[in-house]
């Protein structure tokens, strides 16, 4: 039993909950859990600081279920009446906190060099800044043809 | 490969723009209220969303250097593209029967550009995967070599991501739309 709390919890390099802060070579945090001390902290860094090494995979399906569990609630929110005008604006936030889910743990920009990060996000604002004006073109513009 | 990434947002940038241009335009049926089915393509998006989570794991194990549970979930993402290559050639076989066709409306048109270039990275994905999938069985990708999975693992997240835009624009959003205010006076003078 205490075996598999090492295994699961503690960093010893391959810990199944393994996060991102702790590198194969870092000594053991001394407070480490679950909730609280070192454990926390990792996970609060992993979040909000960029440059550590890749997370275990424990951590990855974390993301999963939470990632598993947004798309539910779309689906939830599709079948739910008299949302009215909060429907598109609640899909849309729910939309962009999987997509920032993906890109930023499963693809490890939350991980990599910030350059990376500064690259994808330069693309992303340009292409919204472009296609925004498209769809304002588009709609107070030329009507385009129909068929 | 982020460089690609980032020419391959403003791609699929242009094509989710001219679907939203054209959107609720459509003249003539079908319209998506008559024709999209939401439950069955939540499945398909579960589905990519997982086989995400497989890839980041196989990557994680070949980097560990576990070779069999790396191949495994390397695997794992092939048998999720392919299930989601079959959920979206049932759909848009069913579509046809329904009689949409990328020629019979503008919805038809901009619906099966986006959604098939989009398949089409994801065959491409897949068959990537089968080849790396091979080369970690044999032993040919290895912890030291694993930045060739990592490349490959960031261009299957980019489809994903692709397509959990998709699935909110056309899908969800646009589930419940038919013909456009005014049609008869469009189509009666």
């Amino acid at each position: 039993m205490a075996n598999l709390w090492q295994k699961l919890m503690h960093h010893d390099g391959n810990g199944w909950w393994n996060l991102p802060h702790t590198a194969s070579n870092d000594l053991n945090p001394p407070y480490e859990g679950p909730i609280g001390g070192a454990w926390f902290g990792n996970l609060w860094r992993t979040v909000t600081h960029g440059n550590v090494s890749h997370a275990g995979p424990g951590f990855y399906w974390l993301v999963g279920l939470v990632l598993a569990v947004i798309t539910l609630l779309e689906v939830w929110l599709f079948g739910l009446e008299g949302l009215g005008g909060w429907y598109i604006p609640i899909l849309m936030v729910l939309s962009i906190a999987k997509f920032a889910g993906v890109v930023a743990y499963f693809m490890h920009l939350r991980f990599d060099n910030r350059i990376f990060t500064y690259f994808f996000v330069s693309a992303m604002i340009i292409g919204i800044l472009i296609f925004s004006l498209i769809l304002i073109l588009a709609k107070y513009g030329n009507q385009p043809v129909l068929f | 490969m982020w460089a690609f990434l980032g020419s391959d947002v403003m791609f699929f940038g242009a094509f989710i723009a001219t679907y939203l241009v054209y959107r609720g335009k459509s003249l003539n049926g079908p319209y998506p209220s008559e024709i999209l089915n939401i439950p069955i393509t939540s499945v398909s998006t579960f589905v990519l969303l997982m086989s995400s989570l497989a890839m980041v794991l196989g990557l994680h194990y070949v980097k560990e250097g576990q070779k069999n549970k790396g191949t495994l979930w390397i695997l794992a993402v092939v048998v999720l593209g392919a299930v989601f290559m079959g959920f979206q050639f049932v759909e848009f076989r069913e579509f046809a029967h329904e009689g949409l066709t990328p020629r019979t409306n503008l919805f038809g048109t901009t619906f099966f550009i986006l959604t098939g270039i989009h398949g089409a990275h994801v065959t491409i994905g897949v068959i990537w995967m089968a080849f790396l999938a091979y080369g970690s069985h044999k032993g040919a990708l290895r912890s030291d070599n694993a930045l060739d999975l990592e490349i490959a693992g960031l261009y299957w997240h980019f489809v994903d991501i692709v397509w959990i835009v998709i699935f909110t624009v056309i899908y969800l959003i646009s589930a419940n739309d038919g013909p456009p205010a005014g049609i008869e006076s469009i189509l009666h003078g």
